[in-house]
């Protein structure tokens, strides 16, 4: 693909801390390589904040490959950006084109509270593992991995389950703000594996009531999030959740 | 989990909102075979005595008023989630994806349910309470003991006005994009999501439920009054 140069309008939105009033600021970005990331073109806007004495943008980023689900960015209206099954690093300028307005928003959700300009608080999503995303370990040797016979297409599920890197694209690409393609997600990687089926039921009532109290919003299966997850976590998932949550909750003794 | 708790998790209230939906799909069928009889050209002997029949019959009213209760029911807990899911993003976007992502009519399960919603009081309002509650013409029929209440007639009077008739389209077609989500999304909130299934799920959700049904039943004012 041949390579240009282009100069871009940014809104940025800029908020000075959780607590502060918001508002969208203009920037432009100039002489930037179609074969930048988004996140480095990023870089060089704040690069040249920085020089002109002014605070560059604060964003969320560590690994820049994809797999860390740091980066956040709501760009022009999409999760992640234009491109499918794509997180903001792996995003490059050449999804646009020169003389462009782009709008840059944080993640938008209750649960998500914006901590500075494009990072927000995701903790939320610590707190449902913690309340079940887990299988017990127990004291002793490890057994041989081998001994517990797993079918291939149920492994092949689970690893697709377990490509969810966290990034919280699903909320922010939802009407209702609803986690339930990640918390689907991690209750279906376990959920599928003989390691899982010790704390199946608790697992499934104790990580959507979390869901709950972490105030996400419900599902109305629109799909949205399944459409900008960068892992294409499929939506199979959540009907799987949704048998879990039926199973436990009708069977559980407490 | 105790069911009150069960029943207070958005899983759980989905699944309410899920099998009530699931019972209004199966009452429309119903509804619309016994009413495609005011098209038959008999005077309305067919349609009263099925009328007659169904407002005398003790299990049907015991049904019927167990269908008032769901439809409130949908409604309550489908409202109280549209509550909650909109106050999850405090602070809208500015640039939203529009249907890039989802479908249209995905996103409005609410406003075309609250366009049922008062189609529906306005349709018991018109036909079902005075049915019911007033007094109503009555019609002799050979092999019918006794005169019935003439709805057909009722019926055939309210759709000689236009706008009646617009009112009664325009909530079938709400009707239509409120199944053609809803149908499949309830299968999918009971962990129904097969790839053996998926195919025959969406052809009955969109074909009988969200194009031949909502049709049907728009077709009864629309033929009666083209028939004037």
């Amino acid at each position: 693909m041949e390579h240009y140069n282009m100069n871009l309008t940014l809104k940025v939105w800029r908020q000075k801390n959780k607590n502060a009033q918001g508002n969208f600021e203009t920037l432009q970005a100039k002489n930037i390589s179609s074969e930048m990331s988004f996140l480095e073109m990023f870089d060089v806007v704040n690069e040249e904040l920085i020089n002109e004495g002014k605070e560059p943008v604060a964003f969320d980023h560590d690994c820049r490959e994809g797999i860390c689900g740091m980066c956040s960015m709501h760009i022009n209206g999409r999760a992640h950006g234009p491109w499918d099954g794509t997180t903001t690093c792996q995003l490059h300028m050449r999804a646009f084109k020169d003389g462009d307005t782009i709008t840059v928003e944080p993640w938008r959700a209750g649960a998500f509270p914006v901590l500075k300009d494009l990072t927000v608080d995701r903790t939320a999503f610590d707190r449902i593992i913690e309340a079940g995303g887990y299988v017990s370990v127990n004291t002793g040797n490890a057994q041989d991995a081998n001994n517990i016979p797993i079918e291939k297409h149920k492994a092949d599920l689970a690893f697709a389950a377990a490509a969810c890197i966290g990034c919280g694209a699903c909320v922010a690409a939802c009407k209702n703000s609803s986690a339930m393609l990640f918390v689907s997600a991690k209750v279906s990687q376990l959920a599928l594996l003989p390691q899982g089926q010790p704390e199946k039921r608790t697992r499934a009532l104790n990580m959507v009531a979390q869901m709950d109290k972490e105030g996400f919003g419900s599902c109305t299966n629109t799909g949205a999030c399944e459409a900008e997850c960068p892992k294409e976590i499929s939506l199979t998932n959540i009907a799987r959740l949704n048998r879990e949550f039926i199973n436990a909750g009708f069977t559980s003794e407490k | 989990m105790k069911w009150s708790q069960f029943f207070n998790t958005s899983i759980g209230k989905k699944l309410l909102v899920g099998a009530t939906g699931f019972f209004l799909c199966s009452f429309v069928l119903v509804h619309l075979a016994g009413n495609l009889q005011l098209l038959y050209k008999d005077g309305g002997k067919a349609f009263n005595t099925y009328a007659q029949f169904m407002g005398h019959n003790s299990l049907i009213q015991f049904l019927a008023w167990g269908l008032k209760i769901v439809i409130l029911l949908h409604a309550f807990v489908a409202l109280q989630l549209t509550i909650s899911n909109r106050a999850a993003r405090p602070v809208k976007y500015q640039v939203n994806p529009g249907n890039q992502t989802s479908s249209w009519y995905s996103r409005q399960m609410a406003i075309m349910g609250s366009i049922l919603l008062i189609f529906i009081v306005v349709h018991l309002a018109q036909l079902w309470a005075p049915f019911h509650y007033s007094e109503m013409p009555t019609q002799s029929y050979e092999g019918v003991s006794e005169p019935i209440k003439d709805l057909y007639s009722v019926t055939y009077a309210l759709f000689q006005n236009p706008l009646w008739v617009v009112l009664y389209v325009v909530g079938m077609a709400a009707l239509s994009f409120h199944l053609v989500h809803g149908f499949k999304s309830a299968f999918q909130t009971f962990g129904l999501n097969h790839s053996k299934y998926n195919g025959l799920i969406n052809f009955i959700g969109i074909w009988l439920f969200a194009v031949a049904i909502p049709i049907g039943f728009a077709a009864i004012p629309v033929v009666i009054y083209l028939n004037k």
